[in-house]
């Protein structure tokens, strides 16, 4: 209801975070209509207000116009609610925010630089902390905690075993199945048994297995340490005088060299036995998949296969690990860190097996 | 905080003495599986009150707490919060009334991935439809009232563990709950900053009309902030002493009571035996 010199806004009943939404739009659309105009609040039929009310209040009446403007009054409203809108000073709250203003692009540009050279340097810190910790524990086995380093296995290995054949049966299967439907048109259909046999040992079993092992041990391996970190268990263990590298990263490279390599066996077995199943389906039976396929592959395939997976067993294992002992503060770090683990995991076996490719392509393997 | 009624020349509720009761405890069993913690246990808590639940460890306090939140079920007995059973109230209705209730639990449970002021935005974002601005404000106004204005936006990780507390008291008040139920505010925190978070305790309940329902065992803050205190016994599974805490420590008969107040250890076993 307005005056002719000042307009007037009515608050009534309870103030409560249910209807001040709505009676706080109106109420500064009024205010904020003509700064120029003296506004009375009339509030002599407030019933009640909760923190939401009393914000309302303190925003008509004290925050609004603190800066400027026509003076706003307040009538008829009870002495302990303007005591507590009088409890707060509008100053404290017309101060800018201290939250650090959006970065520009080539400023973003710069952090993201400088976050990955940091990044980059603990990554190559933590490669010489492990390889010092590895050779330590090489060279005196009796100092390995083996108990802990098979629980591990266990977890990270035979747990995994259900998993790692379901994949690489998968992966057999369609591997001879796309193929063999493309050579069928060829008269070749023999060939893809080479085709199967030499993926699978040289390429698709390691690099399944080790993308299955990032996502789900390298997580767990960088989720606990994290959490340890988080705990401040890692800071009991330094106050003891052990090293945290020593005690939590050297059981989890030595089970993951065990683990990776036998579960890449797993999956090539599997893998080839799934490519001789389809196989059948293009008249190419068991005894003749097998005499084709011993032909096809040797040791060398094996051993390739075989070597990759000891090296991404140690890049997932060892990423995994680093990111734990970065972890930052609170719950959400720990999420962060597997995430980061399991991400930088597959980006770098991925990018190593390109490496190996070329490397063996030169060494005539 | 809750929503307080204008009462014109009064700057303050008064505070229990024939207040109604807000949360009313009738025969209240409970424990976990074959572990009792306590049984037939009945007290009420007045509006305006601050009331202390103490005890030693593992003696059940923080358990009661939950009770009373409606985060655990009873064995038995029934627990009345504004009147109406917490205990038997189902979805709606019970979201209701633990909407009354505000907690800080004992870490401050802050959401990780928010800052503080989103912390205490929180529940302004879920359960109303009011402007940006005007939440904005009501949580920096629930932040300023436990002097937490500074951290506003600062992540509960770069937090210390007094701030943890008071930006979990601010939490709680949002909503318009009017009980505010503290589970160990003191414990972990230097002299000056548990003082401090005992000084806005008082300081809440004066200005804005709070009712406490405070889970501590810290002696300094029991004498400094409560008017009535409930104890807990782990042996007996039972409330052995209720009261003003400086009568109880002064002028209490049970020697468990003595014991706690005094802060005196147990006799050594050789010592007990001889004496039995």
């Amino acid at each position: 209801m307005a005056t002719a010199s000042a307009a007037t806004i009515e608050l009534s009943g309870r103030l409560t975070a249910d209807r001040v939404g709505d009676l706080w739009r109106a109420a500064m659309a009024t205010l904020r209509a003509d700064p120029a105009r003296p506004v009375t609040v009339e509030a002599s039929g407030v019933e009640s207000a909760d923190d939401t009310g009393i914000a309302l209040l303190f925003a008509l009446t004290r925050l609004e116009r603190a800066q400027g403007g026509a003076p706003v009054t307040t009538e008829g409203l009870a002495e302990n609610l303007q005591q507590l809108v009088d409890r707060f000073d509008p100053h404290d709250f017309l101060q800018k925010s201290a939250r650090e203003a959006p970065l520009g692009l080539v400023a973003l540009v710069g952090k993201a630089t400088a976050d990955e050279l940091a990044n980059g340097r603990s990554l190559v810190e933590f490669l010489g902390q492990a390889s010092r910790a590895l050779w330590r524990a090489v060279t005196r086995p009796q100092s390995i905690r083996w108990s802990e380093v098979f629980a591990i296995a266990q977890e990270a290995g035979a747990n995994a075993v259900p998993i790692t054949l379901l994949i690489g049966f998968l992966m057999g299967v369609i591997i001879a199945f796309q193929i063999g439907v493309l050579a069928s048109q060829f008269g070749a259909v023999i060939f893809v048994v080479n085709g199967v046999g030499i993926a699978m040992l040289r390429e698709l079993g390691v690099l399944m297995t080790s993308i299955i092992y990032a996502g789900r041990s390298g997580a767990a391996f960088a989720a606990e340490i994290g959490t340890k970190k988080v705990n401040e268990e890692i800071n009991a263990l330094v106050t003891f005088g052990l090293d945290p590298v020593d005690f939590l990263v050297v059981p989890r490279l030595l089970a993951s060299v065990i683990v990776v390599p036998l579960l890449t066996v797993l999956a090539n077995l599997i893998g080839i036995f799934g490519g001789a199943l389809v196989m059948l389906t293009f008249n190419v039976n068991f005894a003749q998949f097998y005499n084709q396929l011993m032909g096809a592959i040797g040791l060398p395939d094996l051993l390739i296969g075989l070597v990759k997976a000891v090296v991404f067993g140690l890049v997932v294992a060892g990423i995994s690990c680093q990111r734990g002992l970065a972890t930052g503060a609170g719950a959400s770090s720990v999420g962060l860190s597997a995430t980061s683990a399991v991400v930088t995991s597959i980006v770098l076996i991925v990018v190593l097996d390109g490496l190996f490719a070329v490397l063996v392509n030169r060494l005539g393997f | 905080m809750g929503a307080l009624p204008s009462t014109p020349g009064a700057s303050t509720p008064p505070p229990c003495g024939d207040a109604e009761p807000v949360i009313r405890v009738e025969h209240l069993k409970m424990g976990y599986g074959m572990r009792i913690l306590l049984e037939d246990a009945s007290f009420v808590v007045r509006r305006g009150e601050i009331m202390v639940i103490l005890g030693g460890s593992g003696c059940g306090k923080s358990s009661l707490m939950k009770h009373i939140i409606g985060l655990y079920e009873p064995m038995a007995g029934d627990i009345f919060v504004e009147g109406q059973s917490i205990v038997h109230a189902v979805d709606a209705a019970r979201a209701e009334l633990q909407r009354k209730m505000g907690v800080m639990y004992q870490a401050g449970a802050l959401f990780g991935s928010l800052t503080v002021l989103e912390n205490v935005r929180f529940p302004l974002d879920q359960f109303t439809d009011m402007p940006e601005e005007a939440k904005d404000l009501t949580a920096r106004m629930q932040l300023e009232l436990v002097e937490m204005t500074q951290a506003a936006d600062l992540m509960p990780g770069e937090l210390s563990g007094g701030m943890l507390k008071r930006a979990g008291i601010a939490r709680a008040m949002a909503l318009g709950a009017s009980i505010l139920l503290l589970d160990e505010p003191s414990a972990g925190l230097d002299p000056i900053t548990a003082a401090n978070l005992d000084r806005t305790i008082l300081s809440l309940r004066a200005s804005l009309g709070f009712t406490f329902v405070v889970v501590t065992h810290e002696l300094q803050s029991i004498f400094a902030i409560a008017d009535r205190a409930i104890m807990l016994d782990p042996k007996s599974r039972s409330i052995i002493a209720e009261g003003l805490p400086r009568e109880l420590r002064d002028e209490s008969t049970d020697p468990r009571v003595r014991q706690f107040f005094n802060r005196t250890a147990d006799a050594p076993r050789a010592q007990a035996a001889a004496g039995a």
